[in-house]
């Protein structure tokens, strides 16, 4: 599978014209930021947190302005490097447009100047457990919980979750067996298709990590969307 | 013996009664209890009481179309922003926004689509019957417990419960679709305070509970403006704080058809 996407230093978007665009998609889809080149197969675009490519074919509208993105890169040029409070509410800020990269970036410039700093701490994933500032996995391992399938839970629900797997590994096996006993080509396409699922379930635990357990007000992503998994150009 | 003089028996009364009204705001308006609740005889009696604390059914049957914003928190530096559009009949938009992204997902309480650039889709393509089957349930805008009888839907009353210190009616909510939730229904607001229900998650059954509270009137009608929603034994929480809610917002229909050009098949 193709997998371009592209990681850009904020150094490159700060050193980008200042011209923020949305990119609509057909379907509603899209996407905010600065537009790096438009041809007449692609629209290329500058996010915040790195570049993503998108087929002409499926844009369905450009509407071009001032972003948050621009907003905050241009207010981050213009604030004093020791500027604590500054940095805090450039990161408040773009923490409430959903510009998450630009948010970790002024929490780190004011956790480097006050490293206790709570608010700051915690919006850059630290937990404060037992007296103690660490990552969020390492509170949930402080805590006693377990990571299984990328997904953390109490280990009485490991230890299910993995009696309800061993069980359904029994059940396949034992039709593995009677396919192979019925026809050795079927047990051969069988097993090939046993590689794929599991091949598939291997890249589902991988992706499982931040699981989002949806409770009657939202839908339709399973785990924590992340900028990073999108593919460049499709 | 110590004899507290009126001086001082002035002063702690102050502070009791700032204590009190400090404690007080902390709620909205509609959750500060008011008086101990009476007791509810019967399913209809806490249906009833309950649709009138939300706003009433002349209110509540007058919504056609809704709109909230708000934030989305899953843990520590993972936010995004939420769009919800919903419009009767049973139909849900649901979009999700991080880092200048946004994902759409469609559903018109049958069938859905998506178009989520986080699973590398550009195009529309089907939701999975899983996020159908969750738009469903978030389409009735109204609730169930409105007209319940003729939704064919089953309501119990199953006892009481604490919900963040509060009593609460637990009622038993079987739905027509055959879904089973339970509605705790605060005992003095008469408002939603908790819903539980058992979801597969990875194939596993998993209890989500989702507590409801910040409950401010727009339109008339009562809506929660913080939602958390927790997995039973899972340490991961997720927050919907709501910023802004539109009754009856003009809302195309087009906004829940599916594209022409959509792939038929490839839903993630």
């Amino acid at each position: 599978m193709r997998k371009l996407f592209c990681f850009l230093p904020l150094l490159a978007a700060l050193s980008a014209p200042a011209l923020a665009d949305e990119v609509f998609l057909v379907g509603g889809a899209k996407f905010t930021g600065r537009i790096e080149q438009q041809t007449d197969q692609m629209v290329t675009i500058n996010i915040g947190d790195g570049v993503i490519g998108v087929p002409t074919s499926r844009v369905e509208k450009i509407v071009k302005g001032r972003s948050p993105l621009d907003e905050y890169e241009d207010r981050a040029k213009r604030t004093k490097a020791d500027d604590l409070e500054a940095w805090r509410t450039l990161a408040r800020g773009a923490a409430q447009h959903g510009l998450s990269a630009q948010s970790r970036e002024a929490y780190g410039n004011v956790m480097r100047m006050a490293p206790d700093d709570a608010e700051a701490r915690r919006a850059l994933g630290y937990v404060k457990y037992d007296g103690q500032w660490m990552t969020e996995e390492d509170s949930y391992r402080a805590r006693g919980f377990v990571k299984y399938e990328g997904e953390w839970m109490t280990p009485s629900e490991a230890q299910q979750a993995q009696a309800r797997f061993d069980s359904e590994e029994a059940r396949r096996d034992a039709e593995l067996r009677a396919a192979e006993a019925e026809a050795e080509a079927a047990a051969a396409q069988a097993r090939a298709d046993e590689a794929e699922e599991r091949a598939r379930e291997a890249e589902d635990r991988n992706r499982w990590n931040n699981p989002v357990y949806w409770g009657g007000w939202g839908y339709g992503v399973n785990t924590w969307p992340t900028t990073s998994t999108i593919h460049y150009g499709w | 013996m110590f004899r507290p003089r009126l001086p001082l028996l002035l002063a702690l009364a102050a502070v009791v009664a700032v204590l009190f009204v400090g404690a007080s705001t902390v709620l909205s308006a509609a959750e500060k209890p008011s008086a101990t609740p009476p007791p509810a005889t019967s399913v209809d009696d806490i249906v009833a009481r309950h649709l009138v604390a939300v706003g009433g059914l002349d209110k509540i049957r007058a919504i056609k179309t809704l709109r909230e914003q708000g934030r989305i928190t899953a843990g520590a530096d993972r936010q995004a922003l939420a769009l919800r559009e919903r419009k009767r009949p049973d139909r849900t938009r649901f979009e999700l926004t991080t880092q200048g992204v946004t994902a759409v997902f469609v559903s018109n309480g049958d069938k859905g689509w998506k178009v989520s650039p986080f699973d590398n889709d550009v195009a529309p393509t089907p939701l999975p019957e899983e996020a159908v089957a969750e738009a469903a349930e978030q389409a009735d805008i109204e609730g169930p417990l409105v007209d319940w009888k003729q939704k064919g839907h089953k309501v119990e009353l199953v006892g009481t419960e604490t919900v963040r210190g509060r009593e609460a009616y637990k009622l038993k909510l079987t739905l027509a679709s055959g879904g089973e939730r339970y509605e705790l229904i605060d005992a003095t607001t008469m408002l939603r305070a908790r819903t539980v229900s058992t979801r597969t998650v990875k194939g596993r059954p998993l209890e989500i509970e989702t507590t409801y509270s910040d409950y401010q009137k727009t339109g008339g009608v009562q809506f929660p403006h913080r939602i958390e929603v927790v997995a039973h034994g899972r340490p991961q929480a997720l927050l919907v704080v709501l910023d802004k809610i539109e009754v009856n917002p003009p809302i195309a229909d087009s906004r829940f058809e599916m594209p022409a050009g959509a792939a038929k098949t490839g839903a993630k």
